[in-house]
């Protein structure tokens, strides 16, 4: 489900790739301090994204260190020591992963899901601690997933109900601590994140849903009958490039204490370059999610 | 408050820069790019601080050349028309913000002709919810063709990112991105000699 937000890089300047690769390395660094290494394999840039945010609206910066870690054993890398938000990031990015495995257990059958389950055994442990530290924010999850099912279930044909569920859960990870305010502009700013995320994410399992014959929204909502978007292009781009707006718009109310640029270019130019990839269907010769985890 | 801070400039710019800084802010945070925006008050504010902060340096440089931009964000954006009954009751709560009870209302209400998807529209469109909105708005037009306020609703969503700040699909291939930013580039040039 992870893994659309990302920096246009052509646009990026070097410091900005390598403060990029920093926060993406702080965030593994701490999953691995916090809860061991097996959950560093789910890391996803949008998680990256979510704390490069979070942190950016904080004043204090608690800036970089140079380690050594599993995927660069030998040279050392620029990593953003541990702070608040990263912690924090790392939390939700552990009971997201749980989330998403549990939904894979749902929806899954066969080998697939007697793998998840077996994944979910390792999880377990971790995502008890972490759903102890934000016992409300998991709640949240819960119920929105739960919802999120129900409307999968009745085969509700329509974008924007079962997208406002994961929309919802994502606005309502942003930190309770933070000043009203820029929660304010923060859960707005990542409801519409959540709600580009699961539509681009229908759009990429069009085919496969229609394969398996699962929900897809975008199936039904068009009443769509093979897999393919070109129909419904226009539509489909209006109604995202909206979302990109809403978040652009609130962004920019944002008072941001450093990586202006890098957040801006991931929104101005990153997400709407993903957009069009994916719906021209050629996000993944383009690599797809393939190239999770390498700028 | 600190004008030079919020404009982002130094008591050393020189006037022409300090209208241009405040140009390029009051732009970003114009009302208009927050129409029907969950977070209309907060742009709200910011733009009134940038009014206040631009004219507090022009006072303070100029007495005369004060004021000129800044009665730009006192428009009312609520150019509601009231209409019958209960229609009435839910303008005043989307007005309000109160998006559950329009919702409720709207619910209850037994009538489903244009005015209702219309209103209905402009909930989801609040909510964030553009297709649902995108399909509330359509209908209404199809059901009233003639009714300037829906068709306008529909335009403004339909054009919403068209304000020529920000345009994501467009400048989303690589080449044309780097062929407008060479054009804008030679563009200055020309303009300003080179100079800026």
């Amino acid at each position: 489900m992870f893994g659309f937000i990302r920096p246009f890089k052509p646009e990026l300047r070097v410091r900005e790739v390598e403060r990029f690769q920093a926060v993406y390395c702080g965030l593994c660094h701490e999953l691995k301090r916090k809860y061991g290494r097996l959950q560093t394999y789910f890391l996803s840039y949008d998680m990256a994204f979510f704390s490069l945010v979070i942190d950016a609206v904080c004043e204090p910066d608690f800036g970089t260190q140079r380690c050594r870690c599993d995927a660069s054993p030998f040279r050392k890398k620029n990593v953003c020591c541990s702070s608040p938000s990263l912690s924090y990031a790392a939390d939700v990015s552990v009971l997201l992963t749980y989330h998403k495995v549990n939904d894979s257990i749902q929806d899954e059958r066969g080998i697939k899901r007697l793998a998840a389950r077996f994944l979910r055994w390792f999880l377990q442990h971790d995502y008890q601690k972490a759903s102890q530290a934000h016992p409300q924010l998991n709640q949240t999850m819960c119920d929105c997933l739960s919802e999120l099912h129900a409307i999968e279930q009745a085969q509700t044909a329509s974008l924007d109900r079962p997208a406002d569920t994961f929309a919802r859960l994502l606005a309502a990870a942003v930190p309770a601590s933070y000043p009203s305010n820029i929660k304010r502009v923060l859960s707005q700013m990542f409801y519409h994140v959540g709600r580009w995320i699961y539509l681009l994410d229908a759009c990429t399992d069009l085919e496969e849903d229609f394969k398996s014959n699962s929900y897809n929204p975008i199936r039904l909502r068009f009443s769509l009958q093979t897999p393919s978007l070109s129909s419904v292009r226009t539509t489909l781009e209006h109604t995202l490039e909206r979302s990109l707006l809403d978040i652009h718009t609130a962004c920019q109310l944002l008072t941001l204490y450093r990586d202006q640029g890098l957040i801006e270019n991931i929104i101005d130019l990153g997400l709407p370059i993903i957009t069009r990839q994916v719906l021209d269907g050629t996000y993944h010769a383009n690599g797809g999610h393939e190239t999770h985890g390498s700028l | 408050m600190d004008p030079y801070k919020v404009l982002g400039v130094t008591p050393q710019t020189s006037d022409d820069d300090v209208k241009r800084a405040y140009r390029e802010l009051a732009r970003k945070y114009h009302p208009d790019n927050y129409v029907n925006n969950p977070l209309a008050d907060l742009a709200e504010a910011r733009m009134k601080e940038i009014n206040e902060a631009y004219d507090m340096i022009m006072n303070a440089r100029n007495a005369s050349k004060s004021g000129s931009g800044a009665s730009q964000s006192q428009q009312n954006y609520q150019n509601r028309q009231s209409g019958t009954g209960i229609y009435a009751q839910i303008r005043n709560a989307i007005t309000s913000g109160n998006l559950a009870m329009a919702e409720e209302l709207l619910m209850r209400s037994p009538t489903r002709d244009a005015e209702w998807y219309f209103l209905m529209g402009t909930v989801y469109f609040r909510k964030g919810w553009y297709d649902e909105a995108q399909r509330c708005y359509t209908q209404a037009c199809s059901m009233e063709p003639n009714n300037f306020e829906y068709r306008n609703a529909l335009n403004n969503l339909n054009m919403g990112a068209n304000y020529g700040g920000y345009r994501p699909m467009n400048s989303a291939n690589a080449c044309d991105c780097c062929a407008q930013l060479l054009c804008f580039n030679c563009l200055l040039n020309c303009c300003c000699g080179g100079g800026c």
